[in-house]
């Protein structure tokens, strides 16, 4: 009791301001990811001889458009008192190619227009001191953090999600039948493939991955990863003298001998993929499949097959181990198996579809001008209300790509409280209508994260949740220098094909 | 006026036949467009004025009645080709598969058929379910390879939803199914459970569409001006289109593809006409991507016609405002806003007895409070008094036979509901007080049977409307009358929170009253027979003991004993003599010995007011309710009383008691623990060793928990027998609010945290949180909190209980929405049972259920605590009354 502790939290408090996480997250969406999307991109090919190689991506300050043309900077207060939309311009790097020559790069191609979240380093409030804010009209306490969309102030809603590329133990009852399944969600760039292996009441394992019917024995899907050898792939799943698990696996070996070689099995998931298609069709459909809706995580080129199969035996010992009692289910609700999606996370999905959208709009209207004799220009194909609007009307309806609902929300000016505690809201994706009695106690590992204490009443009871006030986010780190770090501490890595 | 009389036998359901349909049809629907450049409707189109009117000053072109008056008329498509009705598509299936498909007869022998019909025919005399026999025919009949009548081979018919037949792979055309069902005979009909005077099987699919009026599906003007159709409408018009362009292709002879491919289309058409939530089509949607609303949908559900419009119709002369309380009126009363009863009405009719008071309400009109807002003519039309002008010409008019409608006055008996309407007491009939102010004030001892309190509940009033119903209300339905429960044959109606404690308080030893005190509260009371009676009693030394005074308003020759809320439950009972006054004896209706509190009167619990109402009658209970709340709220406002937190103040010498207790149970849990690793735990019968240790340590620290609470109870006693007054504490014993346990966890030891059940288990790996070490499993890593709420809890302990907290949040949220639905279920199971007069159960249909009710025949609101028969009562009652 003698320790007085309020200093302390005042100081904390003052360094990191209580919306930080949303700030830096659409900083670094601005700056990074933006440019990745784009990247994703690379070059806009049509079927006329004319493509378009993008560059970098510029995201302006925000501004009015005027009805007469003119330009305006923006401040904030004048968007909600005059119903605009704190929009800033993006500015996209084009390079025309014809005949496989390049013709003259524009720097700036306006694409459409970015909101602009406040307080954010592309906000025109972005460094101003007490005294420059009040003189735009803004209130210095105010904590920024969201965006202003015709006038109105939306909060994008920090989403707690089920970790991606991480694998899940679950023991699910299904018609009274217990089996032990390993997932993981596979999550590359937009996509997210659900992954699973199970092992049936016999104890064959099987894997199943989007745009494949039914499942696959994971034996067969070794070879055809090109993990030809029993002894490979029994190594594969768990180098290990256990008795116990060296028999799981071999059951599974027995069972499907008729498939020995990695031609043998690339025609098996052939005829499960493309059945009743061209042999060369139906290889050629399995190759693409295992390379692009397996594990895509792991990459997608074919160089990344062995990995997969490693990868998928690591599951499978897992499977294994659960299925003996020598591991357990993991607690879904363990705050380690959670990732929070952040309004640059969002922002990043929303603008994906957006700027996809305006990728196929822009091919679409090069084909048509060369279709009907005229000569296109970057300028002229796009059309950037495309962009604008999808990402307007998205943030506006809290309509969000994938069909989610609500994933923005008006601010919530009741009090100044209530404004903070709106923006640190965090919202689990789960039914309210269901009682997910789990889902929404107050898990131990919460501790420090999310207060134990704020949640409605009622049906969303423990289902939305608000940060803790010491509550700090780490925003992941690349994985080329994790890779690096450990093969310099001594690990070694899984061979390439 | 001469009344008819009908009384209906029963209800027949049929399918409508085509010559049905075309018979009550007024018109032929054959054009697609609605209304021409004018804005008038087309002949033959859907809005074929034939068809009704919705327009106000038109008139019918059927019936000539104008708009209101005509229910709307009844039009008609063609199908160019019949089509499925989905809602019988799986009744097809089932018929398809048991009918041979040469001969259309049921594929059973001659005597099996027979056999079926006659067996149906008797379940539907006596009221049975035929479809149990309808269902092992089609068991039966379904498996048959070979006809039995004509010798046919049959295919094997496959059921595509949703409107999908498949003979050994090929398509049957609606028309071949159709034709198939027409073949069927009238007794093999009757075999399927076919009533055939009112539905052949081929009615099942159609050839003639019934188009439903205009009044069922009115278009709306929108403010420009432009005419925005109805959802059915919409269909309909997709439908005709469709039917057009198929009848045009037929008769053009267009290949056989694009005809299938139209019929297809209608098909669609046709079934999300009927259903636009048809599993595996997608629904049909309007022009802004939103799916229309077609005729299912206009049904199901909460807010359909059913659920929305029949079961939940809305009322007028009701009002809705917060309520607060009001201890001064009597527990029948309501206290009613001046603004409410000013607009609330009550029908009189007009005799020459009560002519002059009618006028003068009527001349006071609709602004002035005692007035009436409506004067109705004998022909039923209505001169509203809001203006000085219509209340001269009422005047002037009104004579016995008119009816005025005037304010609710005091005395009129109400309805008051609040919701949730679980029982029969969630809608008692109460009379009207009005009072200023704008809220509905109730009398507390009412709280408990509408489970409401003030922190913002609002409830709704009715007025009634017929003599009949107000009879009725003031015969059944009053509070008085509601005292006993039929839940638990005791007094749902009583005292709570202040009350209790006030009696208490009120009748223990230590209280006197100097005579000015005495008179004082019994006239602030009300209660001025009571001051006469006292004033003849004698007072020892100028005192009058609270039992004197509380005597005052038991009845005269009420003999009563029984062990109070407070008694202390000691081994061997001393009756009259306990050394706590916790045993009640009333001798010819004086308090003897005890005090009065939650047993005496309180709702759930009170046996003194359950033997008032039982034995002298509701006006009496009424009585001693409106009473003793007065007298006893009158009291406790002037004594006063308080509770904070020098309520759970323990001396040092307790806290180290409670805390020595806690420490050692603490070390016991570690222990068994010990024990559990080295193997000596004994298993419990049926458990495992694990389960065995949590019980044992759950088992030692909810001891541990409830001995500190203990020791923490005596202190306060010890206290309190010193003279400090202690609220927590009166409040908890005299069982006002709150118990022992909430004490203990204030003053003692907060307790074992648990979620489902169990000590907290869940978080991270071999812990629950990082404070503790891997593998800990004692108490304090587990979620126990050894703090009290007033000593404060530490970090781990604070966020156990906020985990404990949650869960308990969680199940309130989740139970009140499922109770909802349960009380859904239950009601529709058991709406129609009624007990009869001969004591029988009985559905609607008159099948007895059980053939006494209750195997007892008592009502429980008049069995003692469900009890038929306390004989130790009767006893009592027979001894005290001799001696």
């Amino acid at each position: 009791m003698g320790l007085n502790l309020r200093p302390l939290a005042i100081a904390f408090l003052k360094k990191r301001e209580l919306v930080r996480q949303h700030i830096d997250s659409f900083n670094d969406f601005v700056e990074n990811r933006l440019q990745s999307i784009v990247d994703e991109v690379g070059i806009i090919e049509t079927d006329v001889d004319y493509h378009i190689k993008l560059g970098k991506i510029r995201v302006g300050y925000p501004e009015v458009i005027e009805a007469d043309g003119s330009r305006k900077k923006l401040y904030p207060m004048e968007a909600r008192m005059r119903n605009l939309s704190y929009f800033a311009p993006i500015y996209l790097e084009m390079t025309p190619i014809r005949e496989g020559i390049e013709g003259e790069t524009d720097p700036n191609v306006p694409i459409g227009m970015l909101p602009v979240m406040l307080k954010s380093k592309v906000c025109n409030l972005y460094g101003l001191s007490d005294e420059e804010l009040m003189r735009v009209g803004e209130d210095p306490l105010d904590p920024g953090g969201y965006f202003i969309v015709n006038g109105s102030e939306r909060v994008l809603v920090t989403i707690e999600d089920l970790a991606p590329n991480k694998i899940i133990l679950e023991r699910p009852e299904r018609y009274s039948k217990i089996t032990e399944v390993a997932k993981v969600f596979s999550k590359r760039g937009g996509f997210r493939a659900l992954v699973t292996v199970e092992r049936d009441r016999e104890g064959l394992l099987y894997v199943t991955f989007p745009s494949l019917p039914g499942n696959i024995p994971l034996v067969i899907l070794m070879r055809a990863l090109g993990i030809e050898t029993d002894q490979d792939i029994v190594n594969a799943i768990a180098l290990t003298q256990d008795q116990e698990i060296l028999n799981e696996i071999l059951v599974n070996i027995e069972t499907f001998m008729d498939i020995r070689t990695k031609e043998q099995a690339m025609e098996y998931l052939g005829k499960k993929v493309a059945a009743g298609q061209l042999k060369e069709y139906r290889l050629k459909r399995a190759e693409q499949i295992i390379d692009k809706y397996l594990l895509p995580h792991l990459g997608t080129e074919k160089e990344d097959r062995i990995r997969k199969a490693k990868y998928l035996g690591r599951m499978a010992l897992r499977v294994i181990e659960l299925a003996l009692g020598k591991r357990d289910v993991d607690d879904k609700d363990h705050y380690a198996n959670k990732r929070l999606r952040l309004a640059g996370d969002l922002m990043e999905d929303l603008f994906r579809v957006a700027f996809y959208s305006l990728v196929r709009d822009i091919k679409y209207q090069v084909e048509r001008s060369v279709v009907r004799g005229r000569e296109p220009t970057v300028r002229n194909v796009v059309r950037s209300d495309i962009l604008t609007e999808r990402i307007r009307h998205a943030l506006a309806t809290g309509n969000w790509v994938g069909g989610r609902t609500g994933v923005s929300q008006l601010l919530d000016r009741t009090t100044y409280m209530s404004v903070v505690s709106h923006l640190r809201r965090v919202v689990s994706p789960l039914s309210r209508s269901q009682p997910h009695f789990e889902a929404r106690d107050l898990h131990p590992t919460q501790w420090g994260r999310i207060c134990p204490n704020e949640t409605p009443e009622g049906p969303n009871c423990g289902l939305v949740k608000n940060l803790a006030l010491a509550c700090k986010f780490s925003t992941g780190t690349s994985e080329e220098e994790v890779e690096k770090l450990l093969i310099e501490l001594g690990v070694r890595p899984i061979g390439r094909l | 006026m001469r009344v008819f009389q009908r009384t209906i036998a029963g209800i027949k359901f049929g399918i409508l036949s085509p010559e049905q349909i075309r018979e009550m049809s007024v018109a032929k629907i054959v054009t697609p467009d609605t209304y021409d450049e004018d804005g008038y409707p087309i002949e033959g189109g859907l809005m074929d004025p034939k068809l009704g009117v919705v327009d106000p000053g038109l008139r019918c072109k059927t019936c000539g009645a104008r708009a209101g008056e005509c229910p709307g008329h009844f039009g008609r498509i063609e199908l160019a080709r019949p089509v499925i009705h989905v809602g019988y598509a799986k009744h097809i299936a089932r018929i398809l598969k048991i009918i041979c498909r040469e001969c259309s007869r049921i594929k059973l022998p001659q005597e099996k058929i027979d056999e079926f019909r006659k067996r149906i025919k008797n379940a539907r005399k006596i009221g049975k379910d035929e479809e149990v026999i309808i269902d092992e025919l089609y068991n039966q009949a379904k498996q048959v390879k070979v006809c039995p009548h004509c010798g046919a081979e049959q295919g094997e018919i496959k059921f595509e939803k949703p409107t999908t037949y498949l003979e050994n792979g090929r398509k049957l055309t609606p028309s071949d199914v159709r034709e198939r069902l027409e073949k069927i005979t009238d007794e093999d009909a009757e075999a399927l459970g076919f009533d055939v005077e009112v539905a052949r099987p081929e009615y099942m699919v159609l050839t003639v569409l019934p188009v439903p009026p205009v009044t069922v599906r009115p278009s709306i003007i929108l403010e420009s001006g432009e005419r925005s159709e109805d959802d059915l409408t919409h269909k309909l018009v997709d439908i005709i289109r469709i039917n057009q362009r198929l009848q045009e292709n037929i008769e053009a002879g267009a290949p056989q593809i694009i005809i299938e491919d139209l019929w297809e289309l209608l098909q669609y058409h046709v079934t999300t006409y009927f259903n636009n939530e048809v599993a595996g089509i997608p629904p049909a949607r309007h022009r802004s991507g939103r799916p229309l609303k077609t005729l299912a949908q206009r049904l199901k559900g909460k807010e359909g016609r059913f659920r929305g419009n029949l079961s939940g119709k809305r009322v007028n002369f009701s009002a809705r405002t917060v309520i607060s309380p009001d201890p001064n009126i009597s527990i029948n009363e309501v206290g009613v806003p001046i603004e409410v009863a000013r607009e609330l009405t009550v029908p009189v009719r007009v005799t020459p007895y009560n002519i002059d008071y009618l006028r003068k309400l009527v001349k006071n009109g609709a602004h002035k409070y005692p007035g009436a807002n409506y004067v109705e003519r004998p022909d039923g039309s209505k001169i509203r008094l809001d203006k000085a002008k219509s209340v001269e010409k009422a005047l002037k008019e009104l004579d016995v036979g008119y009816i005025v409608h005037r304010h609710l006055q005091d005395g009129d008996i109400v309805l008051f509901n609040r919701q949730p309407s679980l029982h029969r007491m969630s809608i008692m009939a109460h009379e009207v007080r009005v009072m200023p102010g704008k809220t509905f004030r109730l009398n507390l001892c009412v709280c408990p049977p509408y489970n409401a309190d003030f922190d913002g509940d609002e409830m709704n009033l009715h007025a009634i409307q017929g003599e009949e119903a107000r009879a009725e209300a003031r015969m059944l339905m009053r509070v008085q009358d509601q005292i006993l429960s039929p839940r638990f044959g005791g007094p749902i109606i009583g005292g709570i929170h202040d009350h209790i404690s006030g009696a208490y308080l009120f009748t223990k030893k230590e209280t006197k009253f100097r005579r000015e005190e005495a008179l004082q509260l019994l006239y602030i009371a009300k209660m001025y027979d009571e001051i006469k009676k006292l004033l003849k009693e004698k007072s020892e030394d100028g005192y009058y003991t609270g039992k004197q005074i509380f005597s005052l308003i038991l009845p005269e020759d009420l003999n009563l004993r029984y062990k109070a809320k407070v008694c202390k439950k000691c081994e061997t009972c001393l009756e009259e003599d306990c050394p706590y006054d916790a045993f009640v004896v009333i001798k010819n209706g004086k308090l003897i010995k005890g005090v009065m509190d939650e047993k005496s009167f309180g709702a759930f619990a009170g046996e003194l007011l359950d033997r008032i109402v039982k034995d002298y009658g509701t006006d009496k209970a009424r009585e001693f309710l409106d009473k003793i709340t007065r007298l006893v709220i009158a009291f406790i406002s002037k004594r006063g009383f308080t509770t904070g937190i020098d309520d759970e103040d323990l001396p040092e010498e307790a806290k180290q008691r409670i805390n020595e207790i806690l420490t050692k149970a603490e070390e016991e849990v570690q222990n068994v623990i010990e024990m559990y690793e080295q193997g000596l735990l004994e298993p419990l019968p049926g458990r495992t060793l694990e389960e065995t240790l949590e019980m044992r340590i759950m088992q030692i620290l909810s001891e541990a928990r409830d001995k500190s609470g203990q020791i923490a109870n005596e202190y306060l006693e010890k206290i309190e027998e010193r003279g400090k007054l202690n609220g927590a504490r009166i409040m908890a014993i005299s069982g006002a609010r709150g118990s022992l346990l909430n004490l203990t966890q204030m003053a003692a030891c907060v307790g074992q945290q648990s979620v489902r059940g169990e000590r907290i288990k869940r978080g991270y790996s071999g812990r629950t949180l990082p404070h503790f070490k891997k593998g800990d499993i004692g108490a304090k890593a587990k979620g126990f909190v050894k703090s009290s709420y007033k000593s404060g809890l530490s970090p781990t302990e604070f966020f156990f209980h906020a985990m404990g907290g949650r869960e308990g949040l969680v199940d309130t949220a989740v139970r009140t929405s499922q109770s909802g639905y349960m009380q859904r279920r239950l009601i529709n199971a058991l709406q129609d049972l009624k007990v009869e007069y001969d004591n029988t159960v009985r559905d609607a249909r008159y099948v007895i259920v059980a053939f006494k009710h209750g195997e007892d025949g008592a009502d429980p609101a008049r069995t003692d605590w469900g009890k038929t028969v306390n004989v130790k009562k009767v006893i009592e009652k027979v001894i005290s009354k001799r001696g």
